[in-house]
Parts: structure tokens; sequence; C-alpha cells
């Protein structure tokens, strides 16, 4: 084959593990991903929520101190700003890959929902309902 | 007259019969409001230094050929002026493909990406050769007919979105951003019937299910034509298949 | 020419968006009651009280709205997290075999398991 005789050398730079620090669009695409690990945590609290729950009162109750020492809080506080991060971006998302309705009204339908679930939590144990 | 203004440009240089791996040269280059990457790179060329290799045909945004990286970011050179930038510029070839010298990429692989997803009309009726009785009847498409794929249709094959993708770079058998994006055309459009042969394609772990969604590519496209949002929809049809085919035998 | 394999990944892709909803819509508001604002001590004393929880959870509607938040706050949220983990272990050139996508999703499993045993058991 003349390709032996080819003077064509491409060059490819190899793509390194830290390409995502290269550019502030990708920076922002990790942190979407990152949303996902302070999301463990809680589920992990959740899951010995329901272990407690099952195992009687006393248990219960430390699990209601566990959730109240200042650690715990601040990683739910930090899972807090995850979940409302992510949820911006899942919902500016969601219209572009199912263009059912108008965009904003998808993404406003969206938040609707967060919001209901909240209020309903909070109508639900402030004792109101 | 206006004082003449210039603007340094430093460009990777690599000529594959002389250097080992690609270095830096840096030019001095007169610019004014309406000096476009490119008529800095033709400037270079024609005035500096005549070895400097790049690619360039139309000049307004719709031949695809003079894309570079410019600052780290995928850019045609004929849509980028110079003043939009305060600093230095620093021009490269497209990241994620290989170099065959200074600014020209390799686009192979682009190329047979685009051909493996069968980016044309596709019809499964008999051709007017083998019934010459019936005439070819034209294909009739209402403008809702068209809307559906309108967006998706304006590509101009310029590979910027590839070098967007961070799932191409790490994965280059990944069908990639402006392939599935044609797909994803030709499958909406109501005159094609060639869906089944594209969704094997599709299907695979190099088609839809390649891609995470980082957008990137939608940032970079000149045409604006929401490749990242075309990948996803891919995404739901496939997902759709997959159903169907555990129903089918 | 030559078709590439059928991914399995629409699967995987369904419970990572279904999570996804659920991290968006029923996540956030769950943490700012029982997480932060009933610690804070913003809610009524008694408003997560033994019985109170017990009887929401697991006794009113043969235990379905417990069922349903082991759903849609554990089990669908860990596939959602496990799956972007996946993808992201490719992402930094950690992984991008079998074995990472064999550990993301069963443990994933093991998990939801676990939350729904935990379930099942205080119905008891």
């Amino acid at each position: 084959m003349s390709e032996q005789h080819s003077p064509r050398r491409p060059y490819l730079a190899p793509l390194t593990a830290s390409w995502w620090l290269k550019h502030r669009y990708y920076r922002f695409y990790m942190l979407r991903e990152a949303t996902v690990l302070p999301l463990l945590f809680f589920c992990g609290c959740l899951i010995a929520g329901f272990y407690s729950l099952q195992q009687g009162e006393q248990s219960w109750l430390n699990w209601l101190s566990f959730m109240a020492q200042p650690w715990v809080m601040a990683l739910n506080a930090l899972t807090f700003a995850a979940s409302l991060f992510h949820a911006k971006t899942f919902f500016e998302l969601f219209p572009r890959v199912m263009p059912l309705l108008p965009a904003p009204l998808m993404i406003a339908g969206q938040w609707l929902g967060t919001i209901a679930v909240a209020a309903l939590l909070l109508l639900l144990l402030g004792g109101v309902l | 007259m206006e004082k003449t203004v210039e603007k340094t440009l430093v460009i990777q240089r690599y000529n594959p019969e002389q250097d080992q791996r690609p270095s830096q040269q840096r030019y001095q280059v007169p610019f004014d409001n309406s000096t476009s990457v490119l008529d800095a790179l033709l400037y270079i060329q024609q005035s500096l230094d005549p070895s400097l290799a790049f690619r360039w045909s139309c000049r307004m945004a719709i031949c695809g050929s003079c894309s570079v990286m410019v600052n780290g970011i995928p850019k045609l050179g004929c849509k980028t002026f110079l003043r939009e930038y305060s600093g230095d510029l620093l021009l490269e070839p497209l990241a994620h493909f290989a170099t065959e010298k200074d600014l020209v990429s390799d686009m192979t692989l682009f190329l047979q990406h685009l051909q493996a997803v069968k980016p044309y009309l596709i019809r499964q009726e008999q051709s007017a050769a083998t019934t010459p009785a019936t005439k070819p009847q034209p294909h009739k498409q209402t403008p809702k007919q068209l809307a559906k794929y309108r967006k998706f249709s304006s590509c101009i094959n310029c590979g910027l979105c590839y070098a967007a993708c961070p799932q191409f770079g790490l994965n280059p058998e990944f069908l990639g951003p402006a392939a599935l994006t044609l797909a994803q055309r030709y499958n909406l459009d109501n005159r094609d019937q060639g869906k089944a042969e594209r969704m094997p394609q599709l299907n695979g772990k190099n088609g839809v299910w390649g891609c995470t969604f980082v957008g990137f590519c939608s940032d970079v496209c000149p045409k604006h034509l929401d490749p990242a949002a075309a990948v996803n929809q891919g995404k739901v049809a496939s997902a759709t298949d997959f159903v169907i085919g555990l129903f089918k035998p | 020419m030559n078709q590439p394999k059928r991914s399995d990944e629409p699967i995987w892709w369904a419970l990572f968006s279904a999570g996804g909803v659920c991290f968006a819509v029923v996540i956030p508001g769950l943490l700012l009651t029982i997480a932060l604002l009933y610690p804070l001590g913003v809610l009524p004393e008694n408003a997560l009280n033994y019985q109170q929880v017990q009887q929401w959870l697991l006794q009113d509607w043969w235990g379905l709205a417990g069922l349903a938040l082991a759903g849609a706050a554990i089990c669908l949220p860990l596939f959602h997290a496990m799956h972007r983990i996946h993808h992201g272990l490719h992402d930094l050139k950690l992984s991008s075999g079998l074995l990472g996508k064999i550990l993301c999703y069963s443990s994933a499993s093991l998990f939801s398991a676990l939350a729904l045993y935990f379930w099942w058991q205080g119905l008891g």
C-alpha cells in the first residue's frame, strides 16, 4: 500500500482525566453530576430512619437526635442546596428531551410540583392538616 | 486613516514531516472591527508565513470548513471576530480529532459517523425503474410536518459539536452530536421510511446512549440547532424501540 | 454493515429519569422539613413523634405511604445517583468497564431492597 510512504502522521493530543477542569461549562456539568453525592448521604439517613422506625420508639428517638446533630444538619443543608441546583438543571433539560408544551410552561409546572410537595409536608408536619 | 491596531495570535503549529509534537508560534496581526479569525489567518498566510495550513472556503458560515479552537472553545473562524477578545488569541485545531498539519484536522471519524446513520431520505416504495407504468409522485409535506424536524436540519457539518463533546473525546466510537442529530432529523421527516434502518445504530452503546447531556454541543453550534436536545429525543425514541423490542420475537 | 449490539441502557436511563424527578420534586421538601426545619425547632415538637409517624407510614392505608416514601425518596434516587456515578467514573477515566457498572447498579439494588425490607418489617 502507498500508506507506507505517506507523509501523513496525524497527531492526537491525549485527553487527560482532568479535561473537565479546563472549561467553565465542563465544571458546571461535573457539579451537576456531583449533586448525587450529598443525595446518597440523605438516602442513607432515610434508610436508617426506616430501620429505626421498625426497631421501636427509643431507636426512633435516637434517629431524630442523629438528624439534629450539627454535622448531619450541615450535610443535609448542602444536600438541600444540591437538590435545588439539580431541580433547576433537570427541569430545564426536560422540555428539550420531551417538547410537549412551551418550555417556560413546563419548567414552571415542575417548580410548582416541588413547591406543592414542600407545602404539603409543611402543612402536614406543622399540624395544620 | 485609523491608526493600525495589532493583536497577537498564538497558533499551534505541527508539521508531520518534521515535528514530534505540536508547538506554538506567535504572530502580530493588524485588525479592525470587521477582522475575523479567518481574515487574520489569511493575512498571516499571505503576508507573514506562507507555510501556515488551515481549511476555509465560503467565509459566510455555511461551508463549515474553518473550524478552529479559539482560546479552547470550538468556533468557526469566519464567524468569530478579533474584536471579541481583549487579550491574545490562542488558535488550535479542533479538539478530540487528530491533527494533520497546523490547524487542519483529520475529519475521517466524523464523516464515518455521519455515514453510519444514513442521513438521507430512504423510501421503501418500488422505484420508477421497476414500475415504469406509474410515474413517481412528489412526496408531499405540510408546514406542520416540516416544523417537526426543521430545527435539526440546518447542520453544516462543521464538527464544532464533536470538539465540544467530552464523550466523543473519551470514546471516539461514540457516533456524536451531529450524526445523532441528523438521524433524528430524518426519523422525524414524514417523507422518510428509514427509521428501522437507523435505530440499530442509535440503540447501541455508541449511539444515543453514549451521551450524558453535557450540553456544550448546543452552546457551540453555529447554527443553533440544539444537537443535545436531538440526541436526547433520540434516547426517548431508542427507549421506546427497546420496549417494543421486548414484545417482538 | 455490522449492527451494534442493543444497549441495556434504556432500563437504567428510565430509572435514572424517574429518580431525577423524585430528587427534584420530592427530596427538597423532605430535606427542608425533616432534616432542617424540624431539627431547628421551627416545626412543632410532636410533628415527628413515634406513634404518629408509625401510623402515617406503616399503618394507614396498609402502609402504602411508607412504600411510596421508600420508593420516591430512597430507591429511585439511589438508582439516579448510581447511574450518574457510573457515568462519572467513565468521565474521570476511572472505569468504563462492566465491573463498575455491576458495582453501581447492584449497590443501588441492594440498598433499595434494604429500605423495602425495613418497611416490610415495620408493617409486621
